[in-house]
């Protein structure tokens, strides 16, 4: 797929009770892929407690701040971050809106509707602006350069120069 | 000629039996082996016997060998009952997780067998092949446990989001599973890999257990005087201890419920209620939904407190709690919902702040069986249950991977019945799979 436009991203989390369910994890992969999204990079984590004050830090007021922060250092999550034309939009429209109890009601077919438990355990994250897209994968993935992504990676992921390793779950540059 | 055509055929009616009452007509005499096989009556089942039946998600093999069976042709989830055989000795309790199923056994050798989701070691360790544990177990499994002595019985079996707890006789409770917010019981060890945890935890306390109770990461335990303990995730009070942290240590639970005899618990999510000897019903843990009945837009309680049921419901016999509704049944069989969800009560109404009644015709009460009324209520996350006095089970809600059993994967507005072909005594249901615990109909 080449697209003219520049690429966006996202970053997308899987959150701790979909890692544990592969079912789960493997049905939103699907998601991601048929979507048309390149995976830029993929990491599997134990969100630490500070990493997570720091990323949740605006909603340090809502009730629901405490079991937001130990349900996300609860166990192994996933940190992908995705590049497509408007990401941000798209990632946010498959997953649906954040409350799952209401979101099975107005969007059964987003993600967080098929595989959300609770409101909490609401499946997956998703950036809401460009900003916070920096923001957030530089807590989540700190090792990841967006300049220099931007300067070598870009143009050819916006060719469609990638390869898809399916285990490892990434779009990597071609070599040649 | 009709009168002729019409004595032929009474003649060959004679001859033959009634299909429907299996009498024959008096006068004619039929010897045993000219019987019909297709008029012969059926062979009666032993009274004692037990049939399960299963359905919902089979993917995470929660459904024991069907998801096996049913490989070649892709088969996703099971959308109306099947039976499954899994011992040919008696099922004492059962139990379904998220993704897993657990069965208690009474048998001498094995008295434990699960199946499914495995990726926190919820039914025990299985490693066929050294040092790879299996995180997805499709046929059902005998657990091992390291029970003290050999003829100890494992009573009851509850299943949560990623644990499991095992009630047995003489030892007290053992907690297989996930121990992230302490809902085995025991010290939160950081970054711990529940995949290839190989212990139960042994969980005693001062007086004896007699029920156990899983939410989804929190554990529940109702002990022989009536009084509740209580351990696991707390961040939505869950716990009932009075604060929101995580107790890896289970403690007794106050509140509204000191000094009262709880005879039952229930929880599917993080919403808990309790039922005393008298009828009343206590709540604690989530209410955004309104699931409380609390005054003002107060969405966690901590401590347990007694909800403000209306004095014309009468004394409560069974209850329920989904994670955004609840569903009580009071002792004239009449259900009563609340909260928010698929209430039972048409897709109009997805919303009740205060108790309301699923009129009784719905479950089958009319001129021609005006004794019919349900005997118990059931809740899993997103769906309810209820069985009535003749063994028959209704399902409503949601319905994403056929869960309620109904033949489609539609959601259900209406308590609708399963065609389940015996009499349901017990169900159990999970977040995306149901089993039901039948005998023969008499």
């Amino acid at each position: 797929m080449t697209s003219i436009k520049p690429l966006q991203l996202t970053l997308a989390i899987m959150k701790p009770h979909v890692v544990s369910s592969p079912f789960s994890l493997l049905d939103i992969r699907r998601t991601i892929l048929v979507n048309g999204f390149y995976v830029v990079r993929s990491k599997r984590q134990t969100i630490k407690l500070e990493q997570a004050e720091q990323f949740y830090g605006e909603h340090k007021t809502k009730f629901f701040y405490n079991r937001l922060i130990t349900f996300m250092t609860s166990g192994p999550s996933e940190a992908y971050i995705l590049a497509r034309e408007d990401a941000i939009t798209v990632w946010r429209q498959l997953m649906g809106p954040t409350k799952v109890f209401k979101c099975q009601l107005s969007n059964p077919d987003s993600i967080r509707a098929k595989h959300g438990l609770t409101d909490t355990r609401n499946a997956t994250h998703g950036s809401d602006s460009d900003e916070s897209v920096r923001k957030e994968v530089s807590i989540m993935v700190p090792e990841f350069c967006f300049d220099h992504w931007k300067l070598t990676e870009e143009p050819m992921f916006r060719n469609g120069r990638v390869q898809f390793d399916e285990n490892l779950f990434i779009h990597s540059v071609h070599e040649s | 000629m009709s009168s002729k055509l019409s004595s032929k055929l009474l003649k060959l009616l004679k001859k033959t039996s009634c299909a429907l009452c299996s009498k024959r007509y008096v006068g004619v005499n039929v010897k045993p082996e000219n019987v019909d096989p297709f008029m012969a009556p059926y062979s009666e089942s032993p009274k004692d016997q037990q049939r399960l039946y299963v359905w919902g998600m089979a993917e995470h093999g929660a459904l024991g060998d069907l998801k096996i069976r049913s490989r070649e042709r892709q088969i996703q989830f099971i959308y109306r009952p099947v039976r499954l055989r899994i011992t040919p000795f008696q099922i004492k309790d059962l139990a379904c997780g998220y993704g897993f199923t657990v069965y208690a056994v009474d048998s001498n050798q094995y008295k434990l067998f699960g199946c499914g989701l495995n990726t926190d070691s919820q039914i025990g360790f299985h490693d066929p092949r050294k040092g790879y544990p299996l995180g997805l177990i499709l046929a059902t499994v005998p657990i091992q446990l390291p029970l003290k002595e050999s003829n100890t019985k494992i009573k009851a079996v509850a299943a949560g989001r990623a644990h499991t707890l095992v009630l047995t006789n003489t030892d007290g409770v053992y907690a297989l599973g996930s121990n992230c917010y302490g809902q085995c019981g025991r010290k939160i060890i950081e970054n711990e890999d529940f995949s290839k945890l190989r212990n139960a935890n042994n969980i005693t306390l001062d007086d004896d257990i007699s029920k156990i109770i899983c939410g989804q990461d929190h554990s529940l335990f109702i002990t022989k005087t009536g009084k509740v303990y209580s351990c696991g995730w707390g961040a939505d009070g869950q716990t009932g201890l009075g604060h929101y942290n995580n107790e890896s240590q289970p403690t007794i639970v106050g509140g509204d419920i000191k000094g009262e005899k709880i005879v039952k618990v229930v929880s599917s999510a993080d919403c808990v209620l309790a039922l005393n000897d008298q009828g009343e019903v206590f709540g604690w843990g989530n209410s955004e939904y309104g699931q409380l009945l609390l005054d003002g837009d107060k969405y966690q309680v901590n401590t347990p407190r007694k909800l403000p049921l209306n004095k014309g419901i009468g004394k409560i016999a069974d209850i329920g709690a989904t994670g955004s509704a609840c569903i009580a049944l009071n002792d004239e069989g009449v259900v009563f919902v609340w909260g928010f969800g698929i209430l039972g009560k048409g897709p109009e109404m997805n919303q009740s702040r205060e108790p309301t009644p699923i009129p009784p015709i719905l479950f089958g009460r009319n001129q021609y069986n005006p004794e019919t009324q349900v005997k118990s209520v059931y809740s899993s996350v997103f769906h309810m249950a209820a069985i009535t006095s003749e063994g028959n089970l209704y399902t409503w809600g949601k319905n994403k991977w056929g869960q309620l059993g109904l033949g489609h994967t539609k959601d259900q507005y209406f308590p609708l019945q399963v065609s389940v072909g015996a009499a349901v005594k017990r169900v159990s249901c999970g977040v995306d799979h149901m089993v039901a615990l039948c005998t023969p109909y008499q």
